[in-house]
């Protein structure tokens, strides 16, 4: 299932809030059974972004380096040691 | 005739008058640390001389392992200290209760001094401190990429959050250059926009080592910071004008890796209680709304439509498809007793009301429920619904009131 438009921005912090206040909502028994089933739709749909959003990341360690050109660029820090354009 | 002392006596006497004194039992003195040496017991012997004098000193262990630095000879320092006479071969000595490095005074003095300055700008409000990210997806630090400190920190983090993503920018962290270097680097993070969360990392050591994490431009960057920033230099007892002025200080770099990283194991079980909560709260939900319609339909279906009853029996039956796709992954324990409750939801079925002798009476122009005399005109079709079939009929006289 995709996510819908409304969610797909959310961070994951953001995400989690509205999980847990649609947890209440539903909770507190109020409103329709159409607008049950809307909130738990929903809630099933932020929780697979909160799931998304934890596995999403890369796992890696970076390091900036003197392009030469007076800006940066990005190298793998090896935990080892470090190239001497590091050098500060 | 004045009395005649033994050398002992005399020492002693001496040694008393020093002891008396108010001035000599705790001075400071300000000299040059010369003919340094530290015996295997752990006192340390030294003379501290300016340019016409020197005098004898002993700092013995217990006050020894308290000092902040450890002396050298050539090092100008300010030591507190209680006059003495070495009873043995009648030396005057400085016995050392506390050594600091000459000039740090002046440091403390202008660190307090750019403290209040800043402070009072409102440099250090807490309503400018913005908040940390729950789940950086990318931290960006800003220390020297050699040394325990990156690396306590990649540990920390590798353990909370095997996936975190780190960027380091490299700077000096101490000497001329340092501040410098790590305001570009905060500077450089903030322009390109890739981190979530900037850590300025340092590891222990003197005053004067972390000195560049108290400059003032230093501080005006991370003030200006869009990205908010984790200060984390020194030890616990460290405090420098970027602690103030960062939006969370850490008491140390690994801390700050414990700060910035949430425990990703924690995170998991969160989601998974709440999805929990999120099938168990629809569940009960739908009971109680099936027990109020069951209640209806049983004891009072006559004062209600009967349209209702049918709408919303449909409106379960959809529901149930929903739930049972929705929640069959996830929900095992519930979804037994899903399927009891889809099984009674039969029994709310317009049929099954119909086969108790009720009907249903409709116009058969609009097809809408006749509810009400006042939907009737004599003369008008009616189709009367029954359990197997229906009764077309005509209306030959319209009665209102019940007559049942």
């Amino acid at each position: 299932m995709n996510l819908s438009d409304e969610y797909v921005n959310l961070s994951y912090e953001e995400a989690m809030k509205e999980l847990e206040s649609i947890v209440s909502r539903l909770e507190s028994g109020e409103g329709t059974l159409d607008e049950s089933i809307a909130l738990f739709q929903k809630g099933v749909e932020l929780s697979k972004l909160c799931s998304q959003r934890l596995e999403e990341i890369e796992k890696r360690v970076r390091i900036l380096m003197d392009d030469g050109n007076g800006s940066k660029k990005e190298a793998d820090f090896s935990e080892t040691g470090v190239s001497d354009a590091s050098e500060g | 005739m004045s009395a005649v002392f033994s050398v002992s006596d005399l020492n002693r006497y001496v040694g008393e008058v020093l002891a008396a004194d108010p001035v000599l039992s705790a001075v400071r003195v300000r000299g040059e640390i010369t003919g340094f040496k530290k015996y295997p017991s752990g006192h340390l012997y030294f003379s501290l001389k300016d340019k016409e004098s020197q005098v004898n000193c002993v700092a013995f262990r217990g006050n020894a392992a308290h000092f902040s630095f450890v002396p050298e000879n050539g090092m100008s320092v300010i030591i507190t200290a209680r006059a003495s006479l070495y009873d043995r071969d009648g030396r005057f000595q400085l016995v050392v209760y506390d050594m600091e490095k000459d000039g740090i005074g002046d440091l403390f003095a202008a660190f307090e001094k750019l403290k209040a300055r800043l402070e009072a700008e409102g440099l250090f409000d807490t309503a400018h401190k913005k908040p940390i990210p729950a789940l950086p997806r990318r931290i960006g630090v800003v220390t020297s990429p050699k040394g325990a400190v990156i690396q306590d920190i990649i540990h920390v983090l590798s353990r909370r959050f095997p996936n975190f993503d780190l960027l380091i920018y490299p700077s000096a962290v101490q000497g001329q250059t340092a501040a410098g270097e790590l305001k570009k680097g905060v500077e450089w993070f903030n322009r390109s926009g890739i981190v979530d969360v900037i850590i300025l990392a340092r590891g222990g050591g003197s005053m004067e080592d972390l000195w560049c994490f108290n400059d003032e431009a230093l501080a005006r960057a991370v003030y200006q910071s869009e990205i908010p920033v984790i200060s984390a230099v020194g030890h616990e007892v460290d405090f420098t004008i970027c602690d103030f002025v960062s939006d969370l200080r850490a008491p140390t770099p690994s801390a700050a890796a414990e700060l910035v990283m949430p425990l990703k194991s924690e995170l998991v079980s969160r989601l998974d209680a709440r999805r929990g909560q999120l099938g168990r709260a629809l569940l009960h939900s739908v009971t109680v709304r099936k027990n109020r319609l069951m209640a209806l339909a049983g004891s009072r279906a006559l004062m209600y439509p009967l349209r209702r009853a049918e709408a919303e029996g449909q409106r379960l039956d959809v529901l149930s498809i929903k739930l049972s796709h929705a929640l069959a992954r996830r929900i095992d324990t519930s979804s037994r007793r899903l399927e009891k409750n889809i099984a009674s939801l039969d029994a709310l079925s317009p049929l099954k009301v119909l086969s108790r002798g009720f009907s249903l009476a409709t116009d058969p122009q609009t097809g809408s429920c006749i509810t009400s005399v006042t939907q009737v005109t004599p003369g008008q079709q009616v189709r009367i619904q029954l359990a197997d079939g229906s009764v077309h009929c005509k209306a030959e006289k319209v009665q209102a009131g019940r007559n049942l």
